[in-house]
């Protein structure tokens, strides 16, 4: 108990010593699992409103990236900043800043879709459950679903839920891992939605995915994982589907 | 403070909910119980050992293999969809995690552990008298330092490949005081003997509990990070 508020009391003190720190910063981020290096020393500032998408093949250390910003992940070496303190795992009153969607929706099949989300309103400790659930439930267009079990959701459904979870908060980030993976085009269409309005409405998202589609169209920022460094980084206004295809195979068999 | 106990109560809401559900963890254990109590019941001539001599040995022995049962599965429901993940990346913090798991977990083991004793009353022929609230308290202290040791290493075992194997080999050396003093109480009870001749029983198994659950507030952040 006492170490958390250490870590909450510092979080403070640094915040206040940095108003102007990035919503989401990583410095020298380098994980790995005995001898295979995941991610190899990445470094990034993510202002509010920022949009990054990371591609990358698979074993790039993406998924790895992710969890250690959600502060899910110990780092082996360097550190992740959320609005300039440092999150680790003490640090619980900064996880209050971050809303993670994964391809896992971190939800309980036998409770209700209204059970899940009020049980983790209450781990955040949010106060106005009541009005709070049904409008995150429209704005998935769940709300009609509310009282169904979670295990008799279809996949889309869960995915959707999933998103109200993570955003049921108000997190300043957003961290999304392959959200559109099993989604169909109704469900992708309700998730680009809500993705624009985040982008829109000054969060920070930080989004890996396989989809170079939607990553672009969403994207401020774009960057390219490849044997866990960033070996490519670009804007993402700049960047044309037709073409960034092309150079994300050359990066991609280029290595870094 | 307020937030910590309310996130602990989520916890607790949630898992006692699944379980009422599921019945998944209360049915396995109650199921054994029972079979235990008949079995033991054919096992034992009675016209060479006396049920109360032996009694309290096999309470406890059905306890500690019934709450294995239970509290080993612990983590099991909340493995699908990576559910825990979900929980640990929240602002709960561990130790308030670990509370409410060792919270609900002897909600469900202590029902268990009374209808044990009163599985082993009846094929036993066993009686309490005016020694049935001091039974109750023995067995609370004991169910308590049992699931926190045990909701613990249902934690790390749960990782593991092994990990329904794993968990006995682990757990048993530590259950040796909590076999020694609860069984030790449970035997004088059963015999008749006054309550103030458990005292210093209990005392030992209400160290052992505490002890038990502040080691486990303290790991737990250790057996959970990545």
């Amino acid at each position: 108990m006492s170490a958390t508020g250490l870590a909450v009391a510092a979080a403070h003190d640094s915040s206040a010593a940095s108003p102007v720190a990035p919503a989401l910063e990583a410095r020298g981020l380098v994980r790995e699992y005995g001898s295979v290096v995941a991610v190899a020393g990445i470094d990034l500032a993510l202002q509010r409103g920022e949009f990054l998408t990371v591609f990358g093949p698979n074993g790039a250390g993406k998924s790895s990236l992710l969890g250690m910003l959600a502060g899910s992940l110990r780092p082996t070496r360097g550190e992740v900043l959320v609005n300039g303190a440092t999150l680790d795992f003490g640090a619980v009153d900064l996880r209050r800043h971050i809303g993670v969607l994964s391809h896992q929706g971190f939800l309980y099949a036998q409770l209700t879709v209204e059970e899940n989300l009020r049980f983790y309103g209450r781990l955040y400790g949010l106060g106005d459950l009541d009005r709070r659930i049904p409008e995150r439930l429209s704005h998935v267009r769940l709300a009609e679903r509310a009282s169904s079990l979670v295990g008799q959701l279809s996949h889309g459904m869960r995915q959707r839920l999933a998103l109200a979870r993570a955003l049921l908060h108000d997190p300043d980030v957003v961290l999304l891992d392959e959200p559109y993976t099993g989604l169909d085009p109704s469900a992708a269409a309700i998730l680009r939605g809500v993705l624009t309005e985040l982008r829109d409405g000054h969060r920070s998202v930080v989004m890996v995915t396989h989809n170079l589609r939607e990553g672009l169209a969403l994207a401020s920022r774009v960057a390219v994982q490849v044997r866990g460094r960033f070996a490519w980084q670009g804007i993402g206004d700049e960047v044309e589907t037709n073409d960034f295809e092309r150079l994300y195979h050359r990066v991609v068999e280029g290595g870094s | 403070m307020i937030e910590y106990l309310g996130q602990v109560r989520a916890i607790v809401w949630k898992d006692l909910l699944l379980e009422a559900r599921t019945r998944e963890r209360v049915v396995a254990m109650g199921a054994f119980a029972v079979l235990t109590g008949v079995l033991f019941n054919y096992s034992i001539d009675r016209t060479v050992v006396r049920p109360q001599d032996i009694g309290a040995g096999l309470i406890w022995m059905t306890i500690v293999f019934g709450g294995l049962l239970g509290v080993g599965r612990t983590f099991h429901l909340e493995a699908q969809d990576a559910a825990l993940q979900g929980v640990l990346m929240s602002p709960a913090p561990k130790d308030a995690v670990f509370l409410a798991k060792v919270i609900s977990n002897f909600v469900l083991l202590y029902i268990v552990s009374l209808m044990i004793v009163a599985v082993f009353m009846l094929f036993f022929g066993l009686e309490l008298g005016s020694s049935a609230a001091t039974l109750g308290l023995v067995l609370a202290l004991g169910v308590l330092g049992f699931v926190a040791l045990a909701t613990l290493f249902a934690a790390v075992s749960a990782g593991t490949r092994m990990g329904e194997t794993l968990l006995p080999i682990l757990i048993f050396p530590l259950l040796i005081p909590m076999i020694i003093y609860g069984a030790g109480a449970t035997s004088r009870l059963l015999a008749g003997r006054p309550a103030t001749e458990v005292a210093d029983n209990i005392r030992m198994l209400a160290a052992f509990a505490l002890a038990a659950v502040a080691a486990g507030a303290v790991l737990f952040r250790f057996v959970v990070e990545d």
